[in-house]
């Protein structure tokens, strides 16, 4: 059966995170790019589903793993390299780096390096929504590790309270930088998400766009009819190390085996004609970025105190 | 001709009067905070306005200090003016990630992107037994980290001319420390005296022998010893409030200090690392040369509040100390033979006496 024009433009967009990424790789020993990166590779389905799902006007907000909602998200790459190599033409003129990617004319209204601390923000999103009466809905994407952090059971609480339109979305790729799930939480994250009153729903299947897709686009529109937060969790796994560009399957903490079994899996990997369809227009597409993002200037002094107060 | 009487106003009911002001002139300011709403109204600064304005607009809060403050920046993104409450400002530090980490930096960190204006209001208790936990003065804590607004309004009438300014015009995110024990006292109000920018230093009293520059209820403490040293020693000194501890303008300092010379710094906080080490940064900086003494400071003893009222009596200035420590520096000996008052307790004084100042 030949793929839907749907499946087509998630391949491509999860294709196009993942070739970023992959030039990140290649750039980061030039050390063009001067910031700590933390790479999506494998993570790019979560995104990609979600956000097609989400209707102009929905909010949605991140974690410092961010460069794959800010891609999904419609983010321009010449900005987005630009911003990953401190300059002038970043998204946020180089203030920001790899780390807080933002890009509020896509709805990503911002992303945070302290763990679980963007959930009251989207939760508050969700309650101006609410006191605006503006149909928007607010996807809240993080990792397993935040639901470890109080401020997310804070927010979830008063999510719950209020019945704001908010959409968790937990990516659970099981690991909090060399930690596993199993020796971080006593509890089963299904529980927790009933035990706040949430509709919870689990994806197995992280890597499949289609389905993330389905099951967000099913409920943000179950959301927007005014039925309150829901949570849904996808399963996903981290390619890479927790920060940097290498991999570190042979340190320990994490096996390859499961690895590779997800890659055995992973569309981007063998859906081999689509993929050959659309390699050679997005490898142009991020080397016309890079150039571009090469050509803007270091910010000057006049930025150092601009936009403090 | 007698002069019109000066218009009367409590610090509470200047509270109460910049709340409804601000709920009234923009459908999109809402106060959210532990008790915002109930029959107490945050010591009478929103009693009644959950009433007037609805529960969506005044709204009671869970006990969640770092998610509500978190919920604030959602809010502001959103082009909801918040207004937090926290009725004692030691439950601020449970929201500190969000004030510090992310409330501070969001518009910096993402060059310009996003704005997130909004007012935290928190009370600094003193008196009656608050210890430890209910009685921190933290603004310099705050006052340390960039892209925070910092101010401590010694009056009802700073509070009149500032928290407008602040909620209309001040896009940036404010943290103010306000003080339990000025809330029932009366002040004069010259609506008419409102400084441009209210965020300046205020000279609150002329004088040629000394500067005490003060903060929040010290600022009045200040006044009652200056008007004691000029009763009873001829020395007049020159109250500054710095009223805004995040942009002090050095040139409101140095003109005074070129004038008397003497600098005293009262606040109400621990002076290490704080408004006072500030305040003689600014100054040395400037000119050391402007400084005929050395430098006097006055603020909480080094250590934790003591609930012990013998003790509490003894841990913060009192008009007596500050009378002593300003007659030391302008007589230059500490044996100074200026008659201190035998006040020992601020609190006591405040109990029976409610101004007007």
């Amino acid at each position: 059966m030949p793929h839907t024009a749907a499946y087509r433009e998630m391949f491509r967009t999860s294709l196009l995170i993942r070739r970023v990424e992959e030039k990140i790789i290649d750039l980061y020993p030039s050390d063009k790019i001067q910031s700590p990166v933390h790479l999506s590779i494998g993570q790019e389905a979560v995104s990609v589903g979600l956000c097609r799902a989400l209707a102009p006007g929905d909010l949605v907000f991140g974690t410092y793993r961010s460069h794959a909602l800010y891609v999904a998200c419609g983010g321009d790459l010449t900005q987005m390299f630009a911003e990953l190599m401190g300059r002038i033409g970043g998204i946020s003129k180089g203030k920001a780096g790899s780390m807080h990617l933002a890009y509020p004319a896509g709805g990503l209204m911002g992303s945070s390096a302290v763990v679980a601390s963007h959930i009251p923000h989207a939760v508050g999103s969700a309650l101006a929504a609410k006191l605006h009466r503006s149909g928007q809905v607010v996807a809240c994407v993080f990792g397993d590790g935040s639901l470890e952090e109080g401020v997310a059971h804070e927010s979830f609480n008063y999510a719950a309270l209020k019945q704001l339109p908010v959409l968790f979305v937990c990516e659970n790729n099981a690991l909090a930088v060399h930690s596993r799930i199993d020796s971080r939480q006593a509890f089963s994250i299904e529980a927790m998400a009933r035990m706040y009153g949430f509709p919870y729903q689990r994806i197995d299947a992280g890597y499949d766009f289609e389905e993330v897709h389905r099951t967000s686009a099913a409920t943000i529109d179950a959301i927007r009819t005014g039925v309150g937060p829901q949570f849904l969790e996808v399963a996903t796994v981290r390619a890479k190390e927790h920060v940097g560009t290498g991999d570190d399957f042979g340190v320990g903490y994490r096996d390859r085996a499961s690895y590779d079994a997800w890659c055995a899996k992973d569309p981007l990997l063998q859906d081999r004609a689509t993929y050959d369809a659309l390699i050679a227009d997005i490898d142009a597409e991020i080397t016309a970025a890079v150039a571009a993002a090469e050509a803007s200037p270091a910010p000057g002094l006049e930025e150092l105190l601009t936009d403090v107060l | 001709m007698t002069q019109p009487r000066p218009e009367i106003v409590s610090y509470a009911n200047a509270l109460l009067e910049a709340m409804d002001g601000a709920l009234s002139q923009s459908p999109n300011t809402v106060i959210l905070g532990q008790g915002a709403d109930d029959h107490k109204g945050i010591f009478g600064s929103t009693t009644g306005l959950a009433t007037k304005y609805g529960a969506d607009r005044v709204s009671d809060m869970p006990l969640m200090e770092d998610g509500m403050t978190g919920i604030a920046v959602g809010l502001a993104l959103n082009g909801v003016y918040p207004i937090l409450t926290h009725i004692r400002s030691d439950f601020v530090l449970l929201s500190a990630n969000q004030i510090i980490n992310l409330i501070a930096k969001y518009k910096y960190m993402f060059g310009g992107l996003f704005e997130v204006p909004m007012l935290i209001r928190t009370v600094v208790g003193r008196s009656w037994g608050q210890g430890a936990q209910h009685s921190q003065s933290l603004q310099s804590l705050f006052a340390h980290i960039p892209g925070l607004t910092v101010v401590a309004p010694s009056s009802a009438e700073t509070i009149l001319d500032t928290y407008p300014y602040l909620i209309a015009k001040h896009r940036a995110p404010v943290i103010s420390f306000e003080h339990r024990m000025l809330y029932n006292l009366d002040f004069e109000v010259d609506r008419s005296a409102a400084p441009a920018n209210p965020l300046t230093p205020r000279v609150v009293r002329q004088g040629r022998d000394l500067t005490i520059v003060a903060t929040s209820i010290m600022v009045l403490e200040a006044r009652r010893a200056a008007r004691w040293l000029a009763d009873n020693a001829d020395i007049q000194a020159e109250v500054i409030d710095l009223h805004c501890l995040s942009a002090i303008d050095p040139a409101v300092l140095m003109t005074s200090l070129g004038k008397t010379g003497r600098l005293l710094v009262c606040d109400t906080s621990w002076p290490g690392f704080g408004t006072a080490a500030e305040v003689c940064r600014l100054v040395v900086e400037q000119d050391p040369g402007v400084l005929k003494q050395p430098v006097r400071s006055l603020g909480m003893a080094p250590a934790p509040c003591p609930t012990a009222k013998a003790l509490e009596d003894l841990y913060y200035p009192n008009l007596a100390t500050v009378v002593d420590a300003a007659a030391a520096l302008v007589r230059g000996r500490v044996d100074h033979g200026v008659p201190l008052p035998a006040e020992k307790t601020m609190s006591d004084i405040y109990k029976k006496f409610r101004g007007p100042f």
